[in-house]
């Protein structure tokens, strides 16, 4: 469970100051597909920055579980992250010099988890993704679809309680997009992790189980739905 | 830890020619060390040595007045029984000869040397039986003969000769004060030219019989100073310590002094010049330093979205600052390996063949008393200090940037452009 209670937080940059979020408050339950959506600069990042625990809120509080994650330290909020969080971004940011495998391993590697077991769970969630037999490719050597499975196997092999999506399908072709989304829909649904991906684009929000969305910093809808 | 070694030695071939640039750098510093060092190293054996041989013998015994006022050459402050001095240090062993040495004006008349004139010369007066056994001028003699013991004879160095136009069979006049205060001329003639390498000797050297300065100088068997010999590895200051108790029952108020004291010059020399290389050294770890941190502060901003990546999947600051750490001592000890391996196989030829300075040597005084060829030498610390350095720098030049990098905020590394 995700509690976001009360939440600002404003940016200042130069003589500026942009209030991105104000006053959100919003519950999340285990193992929901859930759509932040918005235009431009109306917060989704933000509010996902928070609950992954990479940003600090100036007010209010993120509870997840019964751990108040905003209030931890720099080191608290670094291991809540290695432990409980998996993360995909829009534009991969996959480690070029690594193979694939080497690429989902290393996730694996920096929680100290048994070689052997490092690989046994590697293999088999690159397979699940459906990148087996492409293993030690490097990600110059697949498309973008592929990176981004790739993305999707790094975010999940520690099976995390929680996986943040910034804009995950942003740089791929619809086609691409809706075999993405049906892969962590299809992972939502056989490991129960929470899916909480940000997005301005239609299709991704008619694929979530429950959308919400965002104006100016704050939630300007909140709508539960039956996916596709 | 082995993802982060393997992380960081992935990260060399990423960019592989900044990669060689930069270690090229660090090679070309510490190779350009390891031969200037080798050669000041080789200069300064070479100096010590011909110091030895052909300057200051290994020890020298003086009368502690005449040590005090040595700048004026006192006669009258002689050793009073450098025969019996002598005798004792033979029967322990140790080789000795005693020597005078005076200020003389040099006259030359221009029936030899075309035109008549004088100048000042620094005269040291010899035993011809036991000087060789200290000294080494008999191996350098390239024209005539040695001294005759016997006989109103010169032996002068080939610079010296060079300068004033002398050749064998010329004669001069040494217009000299005697113990006492007397001034006395002495005729002789030059028989023999040494080719000294020592530069210093050779430039100003005129050597004549002790028995003849005995004679005219009215010495009475006293000398000024009796020289010994000793291995290169022996400990001076213990010798002079035997010496001292060889010498006291005989004379009183000697002094005895090793021949770093006689070189000081030298050695203050030597030292500047060993502060160069460290000059050098340090020059080279700024070139290093400077390469090294450039290249990872490029190499941590072209992966600043990775770096907040790896950030965000929850590895730990530690964890990013020791991947480039090792990424940059990677660079760095490819850079050592190369560069020792250049200076090393740069330094052989420099070793065994040296380098001919005769050109610079001749005319100038660079503090060394070598006069022709720079021989290099191998010194394996100042090579492992080298090697150590490049690689243990390049990884301290790694941790500016890399904390840089990861003071910034992980969205912001995230969205970075």
């Amino acid at each position: 469970m995700i509690r976001v209670e009360q939440v600002d937080k404003t940016y200042h940059t130069g003589d500026s100051v942009v209030r991105a979020l104000r006053n959100v408050s919003m519950h999340i339950p285990d193992g929901q597909f859930i759509s932040i959506a918005g235009p431009s600069g109306s917060g989704k990042t933000t509010l996902l920055n928070l609950i992954g625990c990479i940003d600090s809120v100036d007010k209010g509080e993120i509870w997840i579980d019964d751990k108040a994650v905003s209030t931890l330290g720099k080191h608290g909020k670094t291991e809540f992250r290695r432990s409980h969080l998996g993360f995909i971004f829009q534009t991969y940011n996959l480690i070029p010099v690594l193979t694939a495998y080497e690429n989902v391993a290393f996730v694996l590697s920096i929680l100290s988890v048994p070689e052997e077991e490092i690989k046994e769970r590697t293999l088999r969630i690159l397979e699940e993704v459906g990148l087996k037999g492409m293993e030690q490719r490097r990600p110059d050597k697949l498309s973008g679809g592929q990176q981004q499975r790739i993305a999707i196997a790094r975010a999940l092999i520690k099976h995390p309680k929680i996986v943040l999506a910034d804009e995950p399908t942003a740089n791929l072709d619809s086609k691409t997009g809706k075999e993405i989304l049906a892969l962590m829909k299809q992972m939502n649904q056989r490991y129960g992790t929470t899916f909480v991906f940000s997005t301005h684009d239609q299709m991704v929000m008619d694929y979530a189980g429950r959308l919400v969305q965002l104006h100016d910093g704050q939630i300007v809808s909140d709508d539960s739905r039956s996916t596709q | 830890m082995k993802f982060i070694i393997s992380l960081a030695f992935k990260n060399l071939t990423r960019y592989k020619r900044r990669t060689i640039i930069t270690a090229i750098a660090i090679a070309i510093g510490l190779m350009m060390y390891i031969i200037v060092d080798s050669m000041l190293m080789g200069a300064e054996a070479e100096s010590m040595r011909n110091l030895r041989w052909y300057e200051t013998a290994s020890i020298r015994i003086m009368n502690t007045d005449y040590w005090n006022d040595r700048l004026s050459f006192p006669l009258d402050e002689g050793i009073q029984h450098p025969d019996k001095i002598i005798e004792v240090l033979q029967k322990n062993g140790y080789a000795a000869t005693s020597r005078i040495q005076f200020f003389a004006d040099m006259i030359l008349y221009g029936e030899d040397f075309g035109e008549d004139g004088n100048i000042p010369a620094l005269v040291t007066a010899i035993d011809t039986e036991s000087d060789n056994d200290v000294f080494r001028f008999e191996h350098t003699l390239v024209k005539g003969t040695f001294l005759d013991p016997d006989r109103h004879e010169a032996v002068i160095g080939s610079w010296f000769a060079e300068d004033i136009g002398a050749e064998l069979g010329y004669h001069i006049t040494l217009l000299a004060r005697g113990k006492g205060g007397f001034f006395e001329a002495i005729d002789v003639k030059i028989v023999g030219i040494v080719n000294c390498p020592n530069p210093n000797v050779n430039r100003s050297l005129l050597m004549v019989p002790i028995q003849l300065i005995d004679d005219y100088l009215a010495m009475e068997k006293t000398v000024t100073e009796i020289n010994i010999a000793l291995s290169d590895r022996a400990d001076i200051n213990e010798e002079i310590e035997k010496v001292k108790q060889l010498v006291d029952p005989i004379e009183k108020n000697m002094t005895i002094v090793g021949w770093e004291e006689l070189a000081q010059d030298f050695l203050a020399i030597a030292e500047a010049k060993r502060g160069g290389t460290s000059i050098i050294l340090l020059l080279v770890f700024i070139i290093a330093a400077v390469g090294i941190s450039n290249t990872m502060l490029m190499a941590i901003y072209e992966r600043i979205r990775e770096l907040g990546m790896m950030r965000a999947l929850g590895m730990s600051d530690s964890q990013i600052r020791l991947t480039f750490i090792l990424e940059a001592g990677g660079i760095g000890l490819i850079g050592s390996i190369i560069g020792v391996l250049l200076g090393v196989l740069a330094n052989i030829p420099m070793v065994v063949y040296g380098f001919n300075f005769s050109f610079m040597l001749r005319d100038m005084d660079i503090g060394y008393r070598i006069q022709s060829i720079m021989h290099g030498s191998w010194n394996p610390i100042s090579i492992l200090v080298a090697f150590l350095s490049g690689f243990i720098l390049s990884m301290v030049s790694a941790w500016i940037p890399t904390r840089r990098a990861l003071k910034m905020d992980i969205p912001k590394c995230l969205q970075y452009r």
